[in-house]
């Protein structure tokens, strides 16, 4: 019976779950704002001329301090990602040693 | 697809404002009797006094040519005497037409020029070469109104100063804006003050003066009303536009304090996930 390593396993399966979500609800959300903006009609042109004003007029004054914490956790979670990798690499080489120099 | 041909005769015979002087002498004589008699009246001709087409277009023609050789200035001082509502920037037979409107017979406060301007207009026998002084002119132009119009004039005059001693109407020297700017595109003309209704009454008979000053309060009315409405509604989109900035604003700050969330929820279970690696490959065995 092979052995299941239970945090492994959550970690998977939280990891396919939320990331098929996540990738869904936004492709799902950008096609449906794509789908209704790309629309012809007069009320439309001014629609999207109306949201690219209110791009350009965004304050990011009153978030750039939430903007520059994430940034820092991206960074932060790309670093562990990379330890992740680091350490799968010596679990690999522990194993290729021991079959190596047996007992 | 329409036919051109049937569109060009429908375009030549759509009479275009007279006022503007935009007409082109080519059309002059295709238009019909009855609208060569309103050009004729707006330029001050008497339309009865020609008894064929062919003669009110020369008389047209001819008074189009003394318009151009009437000095401007001495136009409008004809007209800031008549009180006449009036763009500052309007063209010389757009001018003659307001001119042409004024029936007063009281020339004081008008200088020489304008009164040899209004004397041109008036069909006096003046030209421009030989200046006639202000008294002459002033007797020729009230000797061609004649007995009757006079009679007719001063009952009218006497009419209007019982009208507004009822009305009580004081001088309404105050309110009258001479020579207002060109209304720009999409702004509504100023409405001007003007004459007193005595002297409407005057110009214009008994029920001719009050429906004109019932008429112009009405406007007047309707204007104040038009532009408290655009100022309500500027200020409601305004404040529409303000909202959505602010919705705008509030919206992604949630959405990236929601990503910060989880991004933080992300670090702190690849740092236990990462110790409990460590701990399981390193210490355990």
């Amino acid at each position: 019976m092979p052995h299941i390593d239970f945090f492994i396993f959550f970690r998977l399966v939280l990891e396919i779950v939320v990331g098929i979500y996540a990738t869904a609800v936004t492709l799902q959300s950008v096609y449906g704002w794509y789908v209704y903006l790309q629309g012809g009609d007069r009320y439309l042109s001014m629609i999207r001329r109306y949201l690219l004003v209110h791009g350009l007029r965004v304050r990011f004054k009153t978030f750039w301090g939430d903007v520059v914490v994430s940034i820092l956790l991206s960074v932060a979670l790309v670093i562990l990602w990379h330890a992740h990798t680091v350490l799968a690499e010596g679990v690999v080489l522990q194993n290729a040693g021991r079959i190596i120099q047996p007992h | 697809m329409p036919d051109e041909s049937s569109n060009l005769t429908e375009r030549q015979i759509v009479p275009i404002a007279a006022t503007e002087g935009l007409m082109p002498d080519r059309q002059l004589s295709e238009l019909p009797r009855d609208e060569l008699g309103h050009l004729a009246e707006d330029l001050g001709l008497d339309p009865t006094r020609f008894k064929t087409a062919p003669l009110l277009v020369a008389a047209i023609h001819q008074r189009r040519q003394l318009i151009a050789d009437l000095d401007r200035d001495a136009m409008l001082d004809v007209v800031r005497w008549g009180r006449r509502p009036v763009p500052i920037d309007s063209s010389k037979e757009r001018i003659a037409v307001e001119i042409a409107r004024i029936k007063s017979m009281k020339f004081s406060g008008l200088s020489q020029r304008g009164l040899m301007a209004l004397a041109r207009l008036r069909d006096i026998g003046v030209t421009e070469t030989e200046p006639a002084p202000v008294p002459v002119l002033i007797r020729k132009l009230r000797k061609q109104e004649g007995i009757f119009q006079r009679f007719n004039r001063r009952r009218r005059s006497f009419l209007g100063s019982i009208v507004a001693g009822i009305v009580g109407e004081n001088d309404s020297t105050a309110d009258y804006k001479f020579l207002p700017p060109s209304p720009t595109d999409g702004e509504r003309p100023v409405a001007t003050g003007s004459a007193t209704i005595k002297e409407e009454i005057e110009q214009s008979g008994l029920i001719g003066g009050i429906s004109n000053r019932i008429k112009r309060t009405a406007d007047q009315y309707l204007n104040q009303k038009l532009d408290e409405i655009e100022a309500r509604i500027d200020r409601k989109l305004d404040e529409i536009d303000r909202r959505l900035a602010e919705w705008r604003d509030r919206e992604i700050a949630n959405r990236i304090r929601i990503l910060k969330i989880t991004l933080w929820a992300s670090v702190i279970v690849a740092i236990v996930s990462l110790i409990y690696s460590y701990v399981t490959t390193y210490l355990t065995k």
